[in-house]
């Protein structure tokens, strides 16, 4: 079920119409009516990968909760007795009980995720290897296809498993509850990746239906599905049609390719995000937000920062602090300051850390090696923008740059904008000796084109539809960027509340009129969401 | 307190650590600048900060940082 198709408009109406006539606290049993049927809308047998995750992670949980639970209640009573040795003797023994029940429900769906996404790239890497040596191929008779979300939902529940081998929250006693929380259908297909304790909070309270609520999340909805069908579908042909043809174009008409294909991913992402949290908004259900502007960012860091934060969030959590305090980590930091200074030492376990999450960032994107070298250079330019902080602050002071000028903001604004956008098509436009061409295209080729059809020849210039949509994908563009802007200070909605209902009421009439006039024709020429291939 | 203090002042001395209780949510502190304070309390205190910890209510002041410091001492 395509979430920009009337089946789906439907399916969202019944959902709504249903979750305010059932009884309250029955509101949870809705929504896991609905996510089991929106997944079984993609393939029915899918649905058993979504129930062996939650099942395996379910008992995992409840077992390393029943194991914490009988040692609290062990050291309040007869336990209370003991000596510290025998105290700490026998609290590492139940870590390790605790540890052996999280091991094999972790190692058991991450081995399912790598299964189905890697297995390919994995055998293609040793059959590259085993032609080197003239050794026969082995023959890929896998023919694995990867559940829908599967990379999402994994990585909440891992998260989930370790909150609750750490004791940061209590597992959930209901299998039904947990089969939820891990297929909830707004979120589980694209994110965002949450922490149980935030969304569980959310999906078994009670909601009462609110009108700003409603209000308020319909625009947000309407919102998105103007980004994703106004301005994403309509420059996703355009970019195809660059990515495939950049070879017999100008340096400058590839450049231009990739700077749509920046607006193309975030309006499509972003537009996801916009329909998801509004639907749950309506639910009286916060969801995490993924986006805080991005592009207008000043550094790579602070991109990845403002840019799927969700996943970033995991990231860190998960890989990026374990790494970086672990106690090898602080020797080698400790180390190295003793020979190399106290920078260096300070800076060498945060970037052995930042290499290991960006190659794993790459990898979570997709199995190639164009995706694992765009993770490896996001790192480099974040852990070259770490090492070189003090240089830059020199050239600045030296340059009497005021870095609280607008200017000075804008350039860096600027500057991160077109490096994302190098890094970003570096894994979309094929193979990574694709994405090399595409650069080597931008910086060697300096022809000029003559006219406007030269400059963009991948528009059909007969074509009044082509030439319609395009033009309302930049008019889209330039209000998201307007939109942007506002949201510096506060949210577009909270203006528009303040409108007059007839004023409010004619935007989000003309805001319809454009999805269905542009965006639905836009959708039938296009296709799905970019993020739903993750 | 005092040391602990002294390692937040080391690491960045232009917050009033006396009175800020948003230090990662308010992202007066990014990721490489808690590395580097773990590892410092770590070595000054004598006890292990284990990822378990690694959560934004737990660093958000430095009376939180403080808290998490004596419960981990008492663990241990």
């Amino acid at each position: 079920m395509s979430i920009t198709s009337f089946p789906f408009f439907f399916f969202v109406c019944a959902v709504l119409l249903v979750y305010f006539l059932v009884p309250k606290k029955y509101q949870w049993v809705v929504l896991l009516a609905a996510s089991c049927a929106f997944y079984v809308s993609y393939g029915a047998k899918y649905i058993l990968y979504v129930i062996f995750t939650s099942t395996s992670v379910y008992f995992a949980a409840n077992g390393m909760q029943k194991i914490a639970d009988e040692q609290r209640a062990f050291l309040k009573g007869e336990g209370k007795a003991l000596e510290k040795e025998e105290k700490n003797a026998y609290k590492a023994k139940n870590k390790q009980r605790k540890k052996r029940l999280m091991l094999c429900a972790l190692l058991a769906n991450i081995f399912l995720l790598c299964l189905f996404k890697y297995a390919h790239f994995a055998l293609e890497q040793l059959n590259a290897l085993l032609g080197l040596v003239g050794a026969g191929l082995i023959e890929d008779g896998l023919h694995l296809i990867a559940p829908l979300g599967i990379s999402f939902y994994t990585f909440q529940m891992v998260g989930y498993l370790l909150d609750v081998y750490w004791g940061n929250v209590e597992a959930e006693k209901n299998w039904c509850r947990t089969l939820l929380f891990c297929s909830f259908f707004p979120q589980m297909t694209q994110g965002p990746i949450s922490e149980f304790g935030a969304l569980s909070a959310e999906l078994f309270a009670e909601h009462d239906f609110s009108y700003r609520n409603y209000s308020w999340g319909m625009q947000r909805m309407a919102w998105g599905f103007f980004k994703k069908m106004v301005i994403a579908d309509a420059l996703a042909p355009l970019v195809t049609d660059v990515f495939q043809n950049y070879p017999h174009y100008t340096g400058l008409t590839t450049l231009i390719g990739a700077f749509l294909y920046s607006v193309q991913i975030y309006a499509d992402f972003s537009g996801y995000m916009d329909i998801m949290c509004g639907l749950c908004e309506v639910m009286g259900i916060h969801l995490t937000e993924n986006f805080d502007r991005p592009y207008f960012s000043k550094s790579v860091a602070e991109y990845w920062r403002r840019w799927h934060m969700s996943l970033g969030t995991w990231f860190k959590r998960f890989i990026y602090y374990p790494i970086g305090i672990s106690k090898w980590s602080r020797n080698l930091g400790k180390a190295s300051r003793e020979k190399l200074g106290r920078k260096f030492g300070d800076m060498l376990p945060a970037s052995i850390a930042l290499v290991v999450v960006w190659l794993a960032t790459g990898l979570w994107h997709g199995a190639s090696w164009a995706y694992i070298t765009w993770g490896l250079v996001n790192g480099l330019f974040i852990i070259l923008g770490l090492w070189l902080d003090p240089f830059y602050a020199a050239c600045r002071e030296r340059l009497h740059i005021n870095e609280s000028a607008w200017l000075w903001r804008a350039f860096q604004t600027l500057r991160t904008f077109v490096l994302v956008t190098f890094i970003k098509v570096l894994p979309e436009v094929g193979t990574l000796s694709d994405g090399w061409g595409l650069w080597m295209r931008i910086f060697t080729n300096h022809e000029i084109p003559h006219s406007l059809r030269r400059l963009l020849p991948f528009l059909d210039w007969s074509s009044l539809f082509t030439l319609s949509h395009f033009g309302m994908a930049g008019l889209g563009t330039a209000v998201l960027f307007c939109f942007s802007l506002i949201e510096r200070r506060r949210p577009v909605r909270s203006c528009t509340e303040r409108w007059p209902m007839p004023l409010r009421a004619a935007v989000l009439g003309a805001l319809f009129f454009l999805i269905f006039t542009f965006g639905v024709q836009n959708t039938w020429e296009g296709g799905g969401f970019l993020y739903a291939q993750f | 307190m005092d040391e602990l203090l002294e390692i937040l002042t080391d690491i960045n001395p232009d917050v009033d650590y006396e009175t800020e209780d948003n230090l990662i949510d308010g992202k007066v502190l990014d990721s490489l600048s808690i590395i580097q304070m773990i590892n410092e309390i770590c070595d000054t205190f004598d006890i292990e900060i284990g990822p378990k910890w690694m959560r934004n209510e737990n660093f958000n002041s430095a009376q939180k940082i403080w808290e998490m410091i004596q419960t981990i001492q008492e663990e241990e």
